[in-house]
């Protein structure tokens, strides 16, 4: 028995392969871009592929997502909040308390002591501080995205930036560059900035965070810069799966096991 | 345009009723009589009043002024579809787009010839001040007199004494611009109308608490802000009547309002007055129902018929949305716990200072109880920023994650 979850995001589409134990088989990530069937076809190809399994020996699947109801041949579809929290207890057991930051948006996860959603939280109305805007901003910057958690390490002193309108930091961001501040600073300062932002809808749903085990998943988690940021800004360690990028996919799959596993 | 509307639709709901009685409803009831009060709204020559939302809608009626809070114009655009331009219109005359959308709506109906000119304004010192803005804008539009009523935060005996004495010179004021003297009679029956409406509303509110609850997720929507606007007269008995012996036939017959009920719902505030998909898929897809709405409340004792002001002045100082927010969060648990909801819907209305405002000392008062909460943040009357991939992905988290919970009603 075979059991895929799909995780359809507005950047990515995410694909993880489980057999019978619960074990990853394969897993993968494609961008979504503007047709979400085909991201989804292809995201499948590659991780049956990548195991070595037909489709015809996939048991169930579970998808997730904003695109989750475009998902063919699912047995349910499933919040994003649920998947996360069932893929990272499943990675990293304990864990109190899960900030997610995807391509559009993020979302803090609390958990009960057993692992529960006791509570959850996402971002508002706009998708500042999401994947889009780091992308936006490594745009102006004329870096690769996934070159800003390494130049964050250059900067000393962290820019201040007083906009997270994407628009309005972008162009924040270009006079920084004009008056010859350092990159690596003007990174330090994006990054600061995202986790205060996070911070201010984790303390809805955690006011209390002594003695949380805090973990992040998404994208954005493969940025070194934002998670030391968020950890300063916590006040705690934050936690990262080997894989953050694939936590809702993960999650979506194990639930496929548990629900249609027999 | 909406005059219209609302006569077409109480001809239709007329004639439906008139063919077949059967197929009668209490929501068929309550439109029709909704309609009327549209049609007389816009009838002219009828002393019309625009009002503030705690405007005493019994006692307009006793004296013969047709009432009515200015929102509800925005939620009937908003509920036909028709409410951008009017927004629109709004903005581009300098109303802020970020004030509540209820106020844009109306302000921009008015300017664009959909409201008809009243004879007088009632504007009412809470809930909101943006409410009082509106009418205030209104009132110079229309160039007609504006009476403010001052509602005083806190229920102390020099506080109803003083809301008394303006209610009393309202009436006083109002019977003169329909052409007669105060009539304390005709007031005295009003208001005992208006008592046998709020009696069957506490029947209703009983009823929609039991397990499983008889109403469905339309059953009382809007209904207990809209009914006021009834009072004090034969029609908002009528509403009251059918709805109460609907439920509680569905009652007697075991019918619960949501087949299969699951999880039990509170919804704070103003529902989403525009047509969307989200009460269908809590429905559908969750058997979820939301058994009360914050605004389906009695929270007035019976009115003396012979001296009704000082009743009247409890009423709307003691409203919780009026005061301090530690009683509106307080009375919110109550209703929570009275229904035995596993959940809690709070719609951040945008614009809403009020309703926004509030949210963290809500969700930190359920905190306490351990019943969760969920912010929505929309507008419950311009479609234009509604995102329903956003929202449904947060109502139906919540629902999953409610699911993993024990029922509160089991
Ligand atoms: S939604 Fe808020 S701002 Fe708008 S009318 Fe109601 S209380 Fe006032």
């Amino acid at each position: 028995m075979r059991f895929l979850g799909i995780d359809v995001g507005s950047l990515s589409c995410d694909a993880a392969l489980l057999d019978d134990r619960g074990e990853l088989l394969a897993a993968t990530v494609v961008p979504t871009g503007a047709r979400n069937r085909e991201a989804i076809a292809r995201a499948t190809d590659e991780v049956l592929r990548a195991a070595g399994v037909c489709a015809q020996d996939v048991t169930a699947i579970v998808s997730t997502g904003y695109g989750r109801d475009r998902v063919e041949g699912r047995r349910a579809a499933v919040t994003e909040i649920t998947c996360h929290a069932r893929g990272i207890q499943a990675l990293l057991p304990g864990t109190r308390l899960l900030i997610d930051i995807g391509g559009q948006d993020s979302k803090a996860v609390r958990f009960d002591a057993q692992g529960g959603v006791a509570d959850f939280a996402m971002n508002d109305k706009c998708a500042a501080g999401t994947g889009r805007f780091l992308e936006a901003m490594a745009r102006a910057l004329e870096v690769d995205v996934s070159a800003l958690g390494g130049l964050d390490r250059e900067g000393t002193d962290g820019a201040t930036l007083s906009s997270m309108c994407t628009v309005f930091a972008e162009s924040e961001v270009v006079s920084l560059i004009a008056d010859g501040v350092a990159v690596g600073a003007i990174v330090r300062g994006l990054h600061r900035a995202i986790a205060s932002r996070t911070l201010g809808m984790v303390k809805r749903i955690a006011p209390d965070l002594s003695g949380l085990v805090v973990a992040m998943s998404g994208g954005v988690a493969h940025n070194a810069g934002v998670v030391r940021a968020l950890s300063a800004a916590l006040g705690c360690a934050v936690r990262v799966p080997p894989r953050p990028d694939i936590v809702g996919a993960f999650g979506a799959a194990l639930i496929a096991r548990e629900r249609f596993g027999g | 345009m909406i005059g219209e509307y609302f006569a077409g639709l109480a001809r239709d709901i007329e004639a439906k009723l008139a063919a077949e009685p059967a197929a009668s409803s209490a929501r068929k009831v309550f439109a029709l009589e909704v309609a009327r009060l549209g049609v007389r709204l816009y009838s002219p020559g009828r002393p019309v009043a625009w009002c503030g939302v705690l405007a005493p809608f019994d006692l307009l009626n006793g004296v013969g002024v047709t009432s009515c809070f200015a929102e509800f114009v925005g939620a009937m655009l908003a509920g036909m579809g028709a409410a951008t331009p009017p927004l629109e219109g709004a903005e581009q005359a300098g109303y802020a787009a970020d004030t509540c959308a209820y106020h844009r709506a109306v302000v921009g109906a008015a300017m664009q010839g959909m409201m008809p000119v009243p004879d007088f304004l009632v504007a009412t010192t809470t809930p909101c001040t943006g409410g009082l803005a509106a009418i205030e804008n209104l009132a110079r539009l229309f160039r007609r007199e504006l009476l403010v009523l001052q509602i005083p935060r806190a229920e102390t005996e020099a506080g109803v004494r003083f809301l008394a004495g303006q209610l009393e010179r309202l009436a006083r004021f109002a019977a003169g611009r329909a052409g007669t003297a105060l009539d304390a009679e005709r007031v005295a029956a009003a208001v005992e109308l208006s008592n046998l409406t709020r009696g069957l509303m506490v029947e209703i509110y009983d009823l929609a608490r039991k397990v499983p609850s008889p109403v469905g997720n339309r059953d009382l929507a809007n209904f207990g802000i809209v009914v006021p606007l009834l009072m004090g007269t034969q029609a908002g008995v009528d509403v009251a009547r059918a709805t109460r012996d609907e439920l509680a036939a569905r009652v007697g017959d075991g019918k619960s309002g949501v087949a299969g009920e699951r999880f039990r719902l509170l919804w704070v505030q103003n529902r989403i007055q525009f047509p969307n998909p989200l009460l269908k898929l809590l429905e559908d897809e969750y058997r979820a129902v939301i058994v009360v709405d914050e605004l389906n409340d009695v929270t007035w004792e019976p009115i003396d018929p012979a001296d009704p002001y000082p009743g009247m002045a409890r009423r709307a100082i003691g409203l919780p949305l009026n005061g301090p927010a530690e009683r509106r969060v307080a009375r919110l648990r109550q209703l929570a716990t009275e229904y035995r909801v596993d959940g809690v819907i709070h719609p951040c209305h945008w614009g809403c200072r009020q309703g926004t405002g509030i949210r963290g000392l809500v969700q930190r008062g359920f905190r306490e109880t351990g019943i969760p909460v969920l912010n929505l943040e929309v507008d419950c009357i311009d479609a234009r920023s509604f995102s329903e991939g956003q929202l449904r992905t947060r109502l139906e988290a919540f629902l999953e994650l409610i699911a993993g919970r024990p029922r509160a009603s089991a």
